[in-house]
C-alpha cells in the first residue's frame, strides 16, 4: 500500500503496451495547482501537498489530500494572525497511473523554489518519501507525512543517509506508526489480545522483499519474546504461484497461526487461498497492511474470510476525538473519509500551528522556514482528530496506533487497536 | 513418510500442468526447431478463454453430474479451439515469413508475440489476479495419511491422457506421419507431396490447443489466473521439454512431472526450501544436460515431432 506495489516488470510491460497500441494514456496534469487565485505576494503562505491523486493510487490519495485541504480551509475560516492567508499548493506524484519517486522529487523541488512555501505535507508512499527527504532536508523545509511506514525513513543508518546535507537536522516527520511497530503489534495481537485465544505456534512466510522481510523479522522476534514458538520462517521466490508444497511443509509442523510478511501482489492472496487446498483451512492467518487492500480479498476468494491484518493507523470510526472531523469531512466532500484523511488533517494542523506560532513570534511578519521547522520539531501534546501528537527525536510520533482487522463476508471488520507507547 | 507422499502428490499435480504446456513447446520445436516463447502466454490465454466460456454459460460455482460433463467438455473444447486458432494465426503472421531467416529472427519475434499477448490480456482482464470458478466438486480421498483431491487427480490424469492421445496421433495418423516427415527433412517431405505449410499450421493448432486444455486444468486447479501466469509456468515447461529431450513427446511429460516433483521435494527437505526450490530444479537440469546433452529421452527416440 505504501510501498511500490507493482512489479517493475509490469511497468516495462505496460510501457510496451502503450507503444504497441500506438497511443499512451493521457498524460497526468501533475503540475496543476490550486493556487491560481492566490492573492498578492507577502500576504499568502503556501503549504505544499504532494500525494498521488491520479491513476490506481487516486482512491486512497484523493481522500488523503481532501483531509489536508480541509484543515487549511478551516484555518483560513478561523483567521490567521497577521492577516495572512493559507493556500494549498497541491501537486500529484503519480505518473502513468502510479506513484513515482522521480515525480515526487520534482514536486518537492517546485515547493522549495517557491519562497511562499513554508511547509509541505506528504507523500503517501515510502519509496517516494525516500526520494524527497534529502531535498527537504537540504532546504530546511518542514515535511510532515500522514502515511509512510518504512522504518528506515526516520530510524537508523538508512535515515542518516537520507539526511546527507544536514545529518543533524530532522525535517521529515510522520504521525503514523512504522513497520517495526506493525510486526510487534501483530505479535502482541497473536499472543495476547484481539483473538478468542492466544496462539502458540507460528509459521512465518515472507515475500523476500524489503517490506516483507523486515515486517516478518520483527514479528518473529516479538512473537518469541512473548513466549510463542516459531516453527519455521520461509521466503517465497518471485513469480512462483504454487505454494502447496510449502504449505504442506508448514502443515506437518502443525502451526496454529501463519504470519505472512509481504503484499498481495507478491503472493499474499494466493498463499491464503491455497491454505484451503493444503488442509490449513482452520489455521489462523495474519499479515501486515500489505494485504489490507481489496485485491487480497479478490485473490484469496472465500478463504479471505477469517484472515487478519494490521494497519499502521487508528481506525477513526472508533476514535472519539475523530468524530467531529469525520462529520465535517462528510459535509465538506460529500463522501466518507478515507483511512488516512484524519492523518492528513492532523499533519496540516501541525504545520499550520507551527507557522502561526512563528508569525506571532515575529510580530506578524512572514516567518522563515527555519522557524517553522523548529516549531514543528517541538510539537508536543498536540490535540488532533487522531489523539494527542508528540514528535520524538527522530521525527516519529511517540504514540503510534495500530489496528487489527478481520475479514468477514469479504469485508474488513475492525477488531482491536494497539497503542505502542514509547 | 506421510509428508513425503503428500509432497509426491503435490509435485505430480504441479508437474501435470507443466507437462501439458511442455507438450506444445516440444511439438513446435520438433518440427521447425523454434522455441515458441509465446506458448506460455497461449496457455494463459487458455485460462482466460475457459473463464470467458464459463461466464457465457452462466457457471459460477460447482456443477454436478451430467451437467458437469457437458460444461467441462464445452469449456475444454472451446478453449482448445480458440487457442488453436490463435496459435495458427501466430504462426501465419509472425513465424512463417521468417522460416528461412537466421535462427535468431523468429526467436526474437516469438518474444515479441509473447509481450503482445501478455499486454492484450492485461488490457482485457486487468493487471490483477482474476478468480476462476470452482466448477468441479473437490472431494479429498485419504490414502493412509495422504490426502489427494479431485483437482489433483484431474491435473495428473489430464496430462497423461493428452500425452497418450498426442503420441497416438503422431505415430498412427496420416497427418502425424506428415509431421514426422516434415520434422526429419522439410524439403524432402515437400518433394514427396506433403504440404509443409499446412503440416506446420496443424502442428501449431494442436500444440496451442493443448495449451488451451492446460489453461482449463490450471484454472480449475488454482482457482485463479492473471495475465502474467504463463511467464513462470512457460519457463518451467520449456525447461521440462529440454530435460525430457526437446522434440520428444513422452520426454516432455516425463520432464514436466520430474520438475514438479523436484520442486515439491526440495521445498520440503531443503532448509529455506521455498526460496531454493528453483535453484535445485535448475541444478538438476544442468547436471542432466552435462551427461545427456539431448535430454533424458532425447537419444533413445531420435524421431522428432
Amino acid at each position: 500500500m505504501r510501498r511500490s506495489p507493482v512489479l517493475a516488470r509490469l511497468g516495462v510491460v505496460s510501457l510496451i503496451a502503450a507503444l504497441a497500441a500506438g497511443c499512451s494514456s493521457s498524460p497526468t496534469t501533475s503540475q496543476a495547482s490550486s493556487d491560481a487565485s492566490a492573492s498578492a505576494a507577502g500576504t499568502t503562505i503556501k503549504i505544499g501537498i504532494d500525494l498521488p491523486v491520479s491513476g490506481a493510487d487516486a482512491s486512497i490519495g484523493i481522500p488523503t489530500r481532501n483531509g489536508a485541504v480541509q484543515a487549511i480551509e478551516d484555518a483560513n475560516a478561523k483567521g490567521v494572525p497577521g492577516g495572512f492567508k493559507f493556500v494549498a499548493y497541491d501537486l500529484d506524484d503519480a505518473v502513468q497511473g502510479a506513484h513515482d519517486p522521480a515525480q515526487g522529487a520534482q514536486n518537492v523541488k517546485t515547493f522549495v523554489s517557491d519562497p511562499a512555501v513554508l511547509a509541505m505535507l506528504g507523500p503517501f508512499n515510502s519509496n517516494v518519501a525516500k526520494a524527497e527527504i534529502p531535498i527537504t532536508n537540504d532546504a530546511g523545509l518542514a515535511q510532515i507525512s500522514p502515511a509512510n511506514t518504512a522504518t528506515g525513513l526516520t530510524k537508523g543508518d538508512d535515515a542518516k543517509k537520507l539526511r546527507a546535507s544536514h545529518p543533524d537536522t530532522i525535517a521529515f516527520f510522520r504521525v503514523n506508526a512504522t513497520d517495526d511497530r506493525q510486526g510487534a503489534a501483530a505479535a502482541e495481537f497473536a499472543r495476547k489480545r484481539g483473538f478468542k485465544r492466544a496462539f502458540k505456534r507460528a509459521f512465518i512466510i515472507d515475500d523476500n522483499e524489503t517490506y516483507g522481510t523486515d515486517l516478518s523479522g520483527v514479528f518473529e522476534t516479538e512473537f518469541r519474546a512473548r513466549g510463542g514458538t516459531v516453527l519455521g520462517h520461509e521466503h517465497l521466490s518471485r513469480g512462483q504461484n504454487d505454494y502447496k508444497a510449502l504449505l504442506t511443509k508448514a502443515r506437518a509442523l502443525s502451526p496454529d497461526i501463519i504470519f505472512y510478511g509481504g503484499t498481495t501482489s507478491t503472493g499474499g492472496g494466493l498463499l491464503r487461498k491455497q491454505m484451503g487446498d493444503a488442509g490449513l483451512a482452520k489455521t489462523a492467518f495474519i499479515g501486515g497492511d500489505g494485504i489490507s487492500d481489496q485485491e487480497f480479498i479478490t485473490a484469496a476468494g472465500d478463504m479471505a474470510n477469517g484472515g487478519y491484518f494490521t494497519v499502521a493507523a487508528a481506525d477513526t470510526t472508533k476514535l472519539g476525538t475523530a468524530r467531529a472531523f469525520l462529520a465535517a469531512y462528510k459535509k465538506r466532500w460529500h463522501a466518507d473519509a478515507g483511512p488516512y484523511s484524519a492523518n492528513a488533517y492532523t499533519v496540516a494542523q501541525i504545520a499550520i500551528a507551527a507557522i502561526e506560532k512563528a508569525i506571532v513570534a515575529d510580530g506578524n511578519k512572514m516567518p522563515t522556514r527555519a522557524e517553522v521547522l523548529k516549531n514543528v520539531a517541538a510539537t508536543k501534546n498536540f490535540p488532533s482528530p487522531i489523539g494527542s501528537v508528540t514528535f520524538d527525536a527522530n521525527g516519529d510520533t511517540t504514540r503510534p496506533i495500530l489496528s487489527l482487522y478481520e475479514i468477514e463476508h469479504g469485508k474488513p471488520v475492525f477488531v482491536d487497536q494497539y497503542v505502542a507507547h514509547t | 513418510m506421510d509428508v513425503f507422499f503428500q509432497q509426491l502428490i503435490n509435485g505430480l499435480s504441479l508437474g501435470g500442468i507443466y507437462a501439458l504446456i511442455a507438450l506444445g513447446y516440444t511439438m513446435v520445436y520438433g518440427i521447425i526447431e523454434l522455441i515458441n516463447f509465446a506458448h506460455g502466454d497461449v496457455y494463459t490465454l487458455g485460462t482466460f478463454f475457459s473463464l470467458a466460456i464459463l461466464t457465457a454459460l452462466g457457471v459460477s460455482g460447482e456443477v454436478h453430474g451430467i451437467a458437469l460433463v457437458g460444461v467441462a467438455l464445452v469449456t475444454i473444447l472451446g478453449s482448445m479451439l480458440l487457442c488453436g486458432i490463435v496459435g495458427v494465426l501466430i504462426e501465419r503472421l509472425a513465424y512463417r515469413r521468417l522460416r528461412n531467416a537466421p535462427r535468431l529472427a523468429p526467436l526474437i519475434t516469438a518474444i515479441g508475440v509473447s509481450f503482445i499477448l501478455e499486454n492484450v490480456m492485461q488490457l482485457w482482464r486487468g493487471p490483477s489476479p482474476v478468480p476462476f470458478p470452482q466448477v468441479i466438486p473437490n472431494p479429498s480421498f485419504a490414502l493412509g495419511g495422504v490426502e489427494i483431491s479431485a483437482k489433483q487427480v484431474l491435473a495428473i490424469g489430464f496430462a497423461i491422457v493428452m500425452m497418450v492421445a498426442l503420441q497416438l496421433f503422431v505415430t498412427r495418423t496420416k497427418t502425424g506421419k506428415a509431421m514426422r516427415a516434415t520434422a526429419q527433412d522439410r524439403d524432402a517431405a515437400q518433394l514427396m507431396g506433403i504440404n509443409v505449410n499446412t503440416t506446420i499450421a496443424v502442428t501449431f493448432l494442436i500444440g496451442s490447443a493443448l495449451a488451451g486444455a492446460a489453461g482449463f486444468a490450471s484454472g480449475v486447479y488454482y482457482g485463479t489466473t492473471w495475465f502474467f501466469n504463463g511467464f513462470e509456468a512457460g519457463l518451467k515447461a520449456f525447461t521440462a521439454a529440454v530435460l525430457g529431450g526437446i522434440g520428444n513427446i513422452p520426454g516432455a511429460m516425463l520432464g514436466g512431472f520430474l520438475i514438479g516433483l523436484i520442486e515439491a521435494i526440495a521445498t520440503q527437505y531443503v532448509p529455506q526450501g521455498a526460496q531454493w526450490s528453483n535453484v535445485v530444479v535448475f541444478s538438476v537440469l544442468v547436471l542432466v544436460l552435462i551427461f545427456r546433452p539431448s535430454g533424458l529421452l532425447g537419444e533413445s527416440l531420435p524421431e522428432k515431432v
